[in-house]
């Protein structure tokens, strides 16, 4: 079974990887959007924190500049959708390519250490806390704020407005809304999302590097189809809960696959359990509501 | 009050598909107006209403509302004075939103929309009242969403969104069709209360001619992106559905040959 300290390090990247669901929640489900910028936007998230660390400047500062740069990254696959009219997911993937090259110049190098430097962790390790459980308490306080302030946002005028325009783009436009300047809005607000779960990221694992991002968005997709499977998102909060929820069950579900022995499993098959969780994941609900009713079938005829 | 001077409106130029939608297309509405505009399949009624509200920009010619110069302005701009309903009940509404959201959606129609909650309490007693008037029960259920109701009730409710907020035109795109005939009857006699209390200028495409010449003011026939006759007042009164074929036939020299029109 799992160790006390993989328990909590399969909780604390599955709070980062929270917000990435939050981010893909809100292009996939709000927005319609299939965004792949993520696999980008997360190293560059990442690198833009490191170098702005290692250069001195206040790690939070750093986490700032970094929610910023996703979103620059998500308005430039917006904006290539909205105003060039390139086919949304093409968008993303010429994004997504083009950070590979912007996140090694902002770099230097593929990648960065951040050991010996100050992130946003250090001061709580100053509290009466096992080093383990650090990271946990800081990344649960980062994940609920979000969640309250998406939450807010999705509620507000211009949340409900961006939901219509996913929904609806034409009733949207008929009420008055500019769905393009939305769009922007929205995938803006979802890479700087996961610029943000790059950073922190970055900053717990102790270094930046460019190949990070890879099957971010498979990770942040599982996470979230997951989460759906277990608290059907009938309301906006239900939705953001089945994030997280998702987000921690996959990397509680990944550590035990690979913890446990008697499977046989290791570290290189991920992927392969990446993929296997998230095809179980867009099946089992689908067979669990045609089991039930072949059940209630066969029980009426009784 | 609406003018449009000779729209013009080709889809797919230069291609084999070439399709004149709209061609040299004149109409002047008076402020309060009630038209109705009739005509077959492809003579440009659907296309003439997206123009208004600025789906489609038109190639040439100009659109003025409300002494304002439209022409050029994309939906969204022109929604502060355009409401619309659209004929599929599907359309004018989001499914996955409740009743409140779209209606609190609608209340924001061609406003700003900033930072702050968008169903306030102060717009539910606005909101139950007028749901109450459609007598649908649909006062005591503002939280549920929209694609629980039925395309009639959707109608309805999309009807009661357009009006929600002032606007200078109403377009109305054969919004009962889809509907069967005791709802579309519900939704008619209801677009009626809404246009006569709001003295809204309105512009209804419908299908059926005699549905054209029982509502609204004056009636206007459509073909081949142009109109072919105006009718209103005296002139108006006491037409039939068979005097509204005479009139057709004399003017173009044409059969009528879609049946749909003729049919109730």
């Amino acid at each position: 079974m799992l160790s006390e300290i993989a328990l909590y390090g399969a909780v604390e990247t599955g709070l980062i990887y929270g917000l990435v669901a939050f981010g893909i929640y809100l292009s996939f489900r709000v927005l319609d959007f299939p965004d792949l910028t993520v696999d980008g936007s997360f190293p560059l998230g990442a690198a833009v924190a490191a170098v702005l660390i290692i250069e001195g400047f206040n790690p939070w500062l750093a986490t700032g500049a970094a929610i910023l740069a996703g979103m620059a990254a998500g308005s430039v696959t917006a904006l290539l959708n909205v105003k060039l009219k390139i086919l949304n997911l093409l968008a993303s993937i010429l994004t997504m390519i083009a950070l590979y090259s912007v996140n090694l110049r902002i770099m230097g190098k593929p990648n960065l250490a951040l050991l010996s430097e100050e992130t946003v962790l250090t001061p709580w390790y100053d509290l009466d806390l096992a080093y383990h459980q650090v990271p946990v308490l800081l990344f649960c306080i980062v994940l609920l704020v979000s969640f309250v302030l998406l939450w807010r946002f999705m509620k507000s005028e211009t949340g409900l407005a961006m939901r219509a325009t996913g929904a609806n783009p034409r009733m949207a436009r008929a009420q008055g809304i500019a769905t393009g300047a939305m769009i922007v809005l929205g995938v803006a607000l979802s890479n700087g999302l996961v610029g943000l779960a790059g950073a922190l990221f970055a900053q717990s694992q102790g270094a930046a590097d460019v190949t990070m991002g890879v099957g971010v968005i498979v990770i942040g997709l599982a996470s979230l189809i997951g989460g759906e499977a277990v608290i059907t998102p009938l309301n906006v909060v239900r939705a953001l809960l089945a994030c997280v929820v998702g987000a921690i069950l996959y990397r509680l579900a990944i550590a035990l696959a690979l913890n446990a022995d008697f499977i046989g499993l290791k570290t290189q098959d991920l992927n392969l359990v990446t993929a296997v969780l998230v095809t179980l994941a867009i099946v089992l609900p689908g067979a669990r509501n045609s089991l039930r009713a072949r059940f209630l079938r066969n029980s009426s005829k009784v | 009050m609406i003018s449009a001077n000779d729209l013009k409106l080709t889809f797919g130029q230069g291609t084999p598909l070439e399709n004149p939608a709209l061609q040299g297309m004149s109409l002047t509405v008076a402020e309060g107006e009630f038209v109705t505009v009739i005509g077959s399949n492809g003579a440009g009624k659907s296309t003439f209403l997206n123009a208004l509200a600025g789906e489609v920009l038109v190639d040439s010619g100009t659109i003025v509302v409300d002494g304002e110069d439209v022409s050029r302005l994309p939906t969204h701009k022109r929604a502060g004075r355009v409401a619309r309903v659209f004929q599929d009940p599907l359309a004018g509404t989001c499914e996955g939103l409740s009743i409140e959201e779209n209606l609190s959606l609608a209340i924001k129609r061609g406003q700003r929309r900033g930072l702050s909650s968008a169903v306030k309490s102060r717009y539910k007693d606005r909101f139950r009242a007028s749901l109450a008037s459609l007598n649908l029960g649909l006062e005591n259920r503002l939280g549920d969403k929209m694609g629980l109701l039925s395309g009639g009730q959707r109608q309805a409710v999309s009807l009661l969104m357009a009006s929600l907020t002032p606007s200078s035109i109403l377009l109305l795109d054969e919004h009962t069709a889809a509907l069967d005939p005791k709802t579309a009857r519900f939704v008619l006699e209801l677009t009626e209360s809404i246009v006569r209390e709001s003295g809204l200028t309105t512009l209804m495409v419908t299908h059926s001619m005699k549905q054209a010449l029982e509502v609204g003011s004056r009636t206007v026939m459509l073909h081949q992106g142009k109109v072919v006759f105006d009718i209103a007042g005296s002139e108006r009164e006491g037409l039939e559905v068979k005097d509204l074929l005479e009139l057709f036939e004399k003017q173009r020299g044409l059969e009528i040959t879609d049946d749909s029109l003729l049919l109730d």
